[in-house]
């Protein structure tokens, strides 16, 4: 074992330094600099800020923690946490519009309108409310009777049928009986008849209107026409575009009624000119929303229903159902991997932007570091 | 009459550790002009940011603190430029002149050895060394953990221990002794 010789190194390290003969005016000068720099400054803010108050900065890496954690907490709540379902009608957003499928949240207390999608196969409904504008209009004082009343709501609908061999013909006739029994008729017609020669099957479209109120019953008995692989019914309710229709149109009608009372006691040409201008305007604008009114009393006043008709045979996008436990535990496997994944990717957009939230309070907490520490070397 | 005060404060400082700072400086610096300009920096920063100086803690770590973060400034900043400022041009400017002079002085061998160590363990050797400090004070005063002083000083030693010039020194300033295990 070998050691080292502390002593000598010791002791040869002092001989060398005392060698080092300390100059006799090198204290004055330092005294002189000294009086002539200004005084002291005492410890930098950020310096101080950083050694002295370690539990103001344990608090400002907690709350930078807390907003990473919320960074990614928050997105991944708001996607998980609420539950979304798919709709698959229009939920009316504004004037003139109609809302392309989306996805909203579910409230249970909305009794007025909704969608429904049931798909009879899988042995699923689910009743998704729409939201509307005038939902919230409505108040508390008007009464549930009057409201109900006054209520203009849209009804659509579409219904997969598939029936037995050589029912297709007998099917549609029946599907149209339904519509004229109850008011109503049939929009159009659609349908391509299949022989056994040529190994096809009969399949086609109708469309079906009846009045609103017979809508639900349509709807029933066209489900028990044949085997539903599929039912979609949604209803909007259009009430305060319609009220607020209605509305403008008298608004403007007594504007018209004011114009025509002004034109009959101008007596200038330029006046009455002036004034049938003006009168031509509204006029153009009244018959722009009552033709906007009619349509939409069309759409509530009769509900549409399409029928889209199959013979046994004729394949519809059938669902798979899983032919034994082996089967079926691959085919849930899969939808595991495919949800499993769907949820990375849901993840990966908060994820990252946590990330960068993160690499951004490092960057500037090593910032923060390096002038604090560059600033202490400053100052020994 | 506050800054008398203080200027009253600096000279204690300085009679009490002018000397053993300035020494401590060429040592690690080499050449007697950098330690006596690093010293007096490290003085005058001293004594303009005394209110750092946290009541109660050692006034000695501190002030070695200030000393080797000057020279260390100097060895990364200024030294090397001058250095190669100088293989450039040539300059035969007063510094140069008292640099070789310096250099010429490091006769003593373990002078030699210490200015071939890398400036981080000629720091912790001579603060260990000279300065008589202990493992835990240097490593307040270069601010590090006192394992890596520890480590630190084993390889200096080390190498001290490999160095050609004191080795080939009979009897060597520095030298193992075998010792038998027993």
């Amino acid at each position: 074992m070998t050691t080292f010789d502390e002593e000598k190194l010791q002791r040869d390290l002092r001989e060398a330094a005392e060698e080092f003969v300390v100059s006799a005016g090198a204290m004055d000068r330092i005294l002189d600099e000294a009086r002539y720099s200004p005084g002291s400054e005492g410890p930098p803010r950020l310096r101080s800020f950083v050694e002295r108050t370690g539990r103001v900065r344990s608090s400002v890496m907690a709350a930078a923690a807390c907003v990473v954690v919320l960074a990614i907490a928050v997105p991944l709540f708001n996607s998980e946490g609420t539950p979304r379902v798919e709709v698959h009608a229009n939920a009316f957003k504004a004037l003139n519009t109609r809302s392309a499928p989306t996805a909203i949240p579910a409230a249970p207390n909305s009794q007025l309108q909704g969608t429904v999608v049931t798909n009879t196969s899988a042995g699923l409904t689910v009743v998704v409310p729409t939201s509307s504008k005038t939902a919230g209009k409505s108040g508390a004082n008007a009464s549930k009777a009057s409201l109900v009343s006054s209520l203009r709501v849209e009804e659509v609908g579409t219904i997969q049928l598939t029936v037995g061999g050589q029912k297709f013909q007998s099917t549609l006739t029946q599907l149209t009986e339904f519509a004229t029994t109850d008011g109503g008729f049939v929009a159009s017609t659609q349908s391509h008849i299949g022989t056994k020669a040529s190994h096809t099957f009969s399949n086609g479209t109708i469309v079906l209107q009846v009045p609103e109120r017979s809508f639900t019953m349509l709807v029933d008995q066209v489900r028990h026409a044949g085997f539903a692989t599929s039912v979609v019914t949604s209803a909007n309710d259009v009430t305060g575009q319609y009220v607020d229709l209605q509305a403008r149109i008298g608004a403007l009608q007594v504007s018209r009624t004011q114009y025509l009372r002004i034109m009959s006691r101008t007596n200038s040409i330029g006046g009455i000119l002036s004034v049938q201008q003006q009168l031509d305007s509204i006029q153009s604008q009244i018959e722009q929303l009552q033709a906007q009114l009619n349509l939409l009393n069309s759409e509530t006043t009769y509900a549409t229903l399409t029928v889209s008709l199959s013979e046994i045979g004729h394949v519809v996008n059938p669902p798979k159902h899983p032919a034994n436990g082996i089967d079926k535990a691959w085919h849930e496997s899969l939808h595991g991997f495919a949800a499993g994944f769907e949820w990375l990717i849901r993840i990966a957009g908060p994820l990252l932007f946590a990330l960068l939230l993160l690499a951004a309070l490092v960057a500037l907490g090593r910032l923060v570091w390096r002038a604090t520490e560059r600033r202490r070397s400053r100052v020994n | 009459m506050s800054d008398a005060v203080d200027v009253d404060e600096l000279r204690m400082w300085l009679e009490d550790g002018y000397a053993s700072s300035v020494r401590t400086a060429y040592l690690i610096l080499g050449n007697r002009p950098d330690a006596e300009d690093a010293v007096q920096e490290s003085f005058l920063r001293a004594w303009k940011f005394r209110d750092s100086l946290v009541t109660g803690s050692s006034f000695k770590p501190w002030l070695y603190r200030v000393v080797v973060n000057t020279c260390n400034s100097k060895l990364r900043k200024e030294i090397p430029h001058r250095h190669r400022r100088r293989s450039d041009d040539e300059l035969d400017d007063v510094a140069v002149i008292e640099d070789r002079i310096a250099q010429v002085a490091l006769t003593n061998d373990v002078m030699t050895a210490l200015k071939d160590l890398p400036a981080h363990l000629r720091i912790v050797i001579v603060l260990r060394y000279y300065a008589d400090l202990s493992e835990h004070d240097i490593a307040s005063v270069i601010g590090r953990q006192p394992g890596t002083v520890k480590s630190r000083l084993n390889e200096a030693r080390r190498r001290l221990a490999l160095h050609p010039a004191l080795r080939s020194e009979a009897p060597s300033p520095i030298n193992f002794r075998k010792e038998s295990q027993s």
